[in-house]
């Protein structure tokens, strides 16, 4: 289970990594990862391509990051998800609140 | 020096020995013609004295028998003759002969004739003896190249698998490129294209696509990023090849959903974002250093994101196309690669390669030469190995203390148990988010009894596992108990997990209460296993989950 940021050449892209498991372990990390965000930054990816499990935590945290990015990001994709966890994106809705790609 | 001497005479015969003895050759002698070409075949000479009038066979007839049977070496004939009219001399060398020798013998003139033509057999020898060592090098080097061949294309040659999103046109300058393509499909269903130039042309440069092309596929195996795989092909690079080689490269990864490109690039030309009319809509230029020169800890691994739809399609290209020069030294250059590019609808490489080459107009290719076009199309689902359900009725059990509650999160490893189980692997996200969620509510709730309207607060979120932190501390005297039941017969999975709380109902006899405390857990949980239920004093959950 690791974190694991990179901004984009140009700076205009947050991506975030999660590698194993994406659960409550990873509360501040993952608030640190987008705590001190650029103002460059207009979209932040949640790369889920290493992620093998996530739980209802991992929802709650999600969100949370919608709600204080709020507008100052125009975009947040979760992308590269496994078919499980898209399906579990898709039974909570995410799919209404974020771009799952 | 082995000299034949061929004479009816036999004081011509003894005369021309004694005077070739004197001067340190071996002297063989024949009577005839027929006798000649025995000694020819027993035995190695290296200059024929050869007489024109004999019985049985004369010297016209024996001199194409001996040449015919030293094709490969030159083997001189000085023929001895008293004749003295041009039309006989030019029989003679007519029929093979080199050189002539009158009689009678002037021994000065002999002796010079034959130095100087033993100097030519010699040389002729030494020329016929590397011929055969270049020959067998050859023939060596030919066998080599065609074993590293079938190398090569066994380790490489996969690209027309994607045929419906990848058209591409690969021409080496020599027969082994130092550009090379690599395609794969990420078990995610991503797809992902790597162009890469090698320093150099021909099999020198070719070998660095061996330990690339390896890296590429196990990582696109892992699907792993496009900056983990350049980070890790550079790595390997950096250790392989000498210091004046690297490979410029573009790594590129097509999301499943084929809405999203992720690309590296470093050293090679602009790649370019193009429509189905060939119009420009992105231009990518390189970012970073070429592959196997930067040392790991200075890699830069940033990339490039953008959106694409169907109708988009990426260019990548080497240095070939747009440095390939006509017979004016002019450059193809970018201008002219742009245009071919929206030279028509749906342009394809034929067509663009057929627009370089009438601008090369038949100069010789200097570099390889290799484009892809990349559709950004949805990739088909690639077919995965589903492994086969185990007949037997596996049971686990695991009892915690409050020790072990307070040290461990569980979960994880108790998932990786299960798993073993043939059949079960498929389901290892499902059956994470089924225990992960019962077990979480059995601390959380049924142990600590934290109460889920924190997280609502503002930055209750992170108070909520602050508190939880701190009770989990203060436990003691607690227990949970997982059970798990494998029945192979219904194809279920049936978890009970029991902690030794109060319950809900002791807690608080408001059901809406109950489910407001579960939240979004409980109702993921009641979408993923087929039937959830809890005891009468709600610290036992039962969960049923299908697996077909």
């Amino acid at each position: 289970m690791s974190l694991s940021k990179t901004a984009s050449a140009d700076g205009t892209t947050l991506t975030i990594q999660i590698k194993g498991k994406f659960d409550f372990n990873l509360v501040q990390s993952f608030r640190q990862a987008y705590a001190e965000i650029g103002d460059k930054t207009a979209k932040v990816v949640i790369d889920l391509r290493e992620t093998d499990y996530m739980d209802s935590s991992a929802l709650g945290m999600l969100l949370n990051m919608k709600k204080t990015l709020g507008t100052s990001v125009d975009a947040i994709h979760i992308s590269n998800c496994q078919p499980q966890l898209k399906k579990i994106l898709q039974i909570s809705r995410f799919d209404k609140k974020f771009d799952i790609d | 020096m082995h000299v034949l001497v061929v004479d009816d005479q036999a004081l011509n015969r003894s005369l021309l020995s004694v005077m070739l003895k004197q001067q340190g050759y071996q002297v063989t002698t024949a009577n005839n013609g027929i006798e000649a070409l025995a000694v020819i075949d027993s035995q190695s000479i290296d200059i024929v004295l050869l007489d024109v009038l004999m019985p049985e066979m004369d010297g016209f007839e024996t001199a194409p028998k001996i040449k015919q049977r030293s094709e490969d070496v030159y083997l001189p004939i000085i023929f001895i003759t008293s004749l003295e009219d041009k039309d006989s001399l030019e029989h003679c060398l007519a029929v093979g002969g080199d050189d002539f020798i009158h009689k009678p013998f002037d021994k000065v003139i002999l002796t010079a004739k034959i130095k100087a033509h033993s100097r030519t057999r010699q040389l002729s020898l030494k020329a016929h003896e590397q011929n055969a060592q270049l020959e067998y090098h050859y023939n060596q080097t030919e066998r080599e190249h065609e074993i590293v061949e079938h190398i090569f294309n066994n380790a490489l040659e996969n690209q027309n698998e994607f045929s419906n999103n990848i058209d591409f046109h690969l021409s080496p300058a020599s027969m082994f490129n130092g550009d090379m393509l690599l395609v794969a499909q990420s078990p995610i269903g991503s797809l992902y294209c790597m162009l890469g130039d090698f320093t150099g042309h021909g099999l020198a440069a070719a070998v660095g696509a061996l330990p690339a092309s390896k890296v590429f596929y196990t990582m696109v195996n892992k699907g792993m990023a496009v900056n983990d795989i350049a980070h890790e092909v550079n790595t390997v690079l950096a250790q392989l090849l000498p210091g004046h080689m690297f490979c410029a490269a573009t790594i590129i990864e097509l999301s499943s959903s084929s809405k999203s490109i992720s690309a590296w690039l470093g050293g090679l030309p602009d790649a370019y974002v193009i429509d189905q009319q060939g119009k420009v809509l992105k231009t990518l230029e390189s970012q970073h250093m070429a592959l196997g020169i930067l040392e790991a800890d200075e890699f830069e691994r940033a990339l490039i994101h953008f959106e694409v739809d169907s109708t988009m399609r990426i260019v990548l290209a080497t240095d070939g196309i747009i440095e390939t020069t006509n017979e004016e030294g002019d450059y193809f250059g970018e201008q002219r690669f742009i245009q071919a590019l929206g030279s028509k609808t749906k342009v394809d490489c034929h067509d663009v390669l057929e627009q370089v080459a009438a601008f090369a107009k038949g100069s010789k290719q200097q570099d390889d030469l290799s484009l892809v076009l990349f559709n950004c199309l949805p990739v088909p689902a690639s077919h995965t190995e589903v492994e086969s359900y185990s007949p037997l009725p596996f049971n686990f059990s695991l009892s915690l203390n409050s020790a072990q509650i307070k040290q461990t999160d569980p979960v994880l490893e108790v998932v990786d148990v299960i798993t073993r189980v043939s059949g079960l692997k498929a389901h290892r996200s499902d059956i994470f988010l089924l225990l992960s969620e019962a077990y979480n509510n059995a601390v959380d709730h049924g142990l600590l009894g934290l109460d889920s309207d924190i997280k609502n607060k503002d930055d209750g979120f992170f108070e909520f596992y602050q508190q939880r932190e701190a009770a989990l501390a203060n436990l003691q005297g607690a227990m949970i108990i997982i059970d798990i039941r494998y029945c192979p017969e219904s194809f279920c999975l049936y978890f009970t997990i029991c902690d030794s709380g109060n319950g809900f109902t002791a807690m608080n006899s408001n059901s809406e209460n109950l489910a407001r405390e579960h939240g979004r857990g409980l109702s993921l949980l009641e979408e993923i296993a087929e039937q959830v239920s809890y005891n009468a004093s709600g610290n036992q959950i039962e969960m049923c989950y299908k697996l077909i």
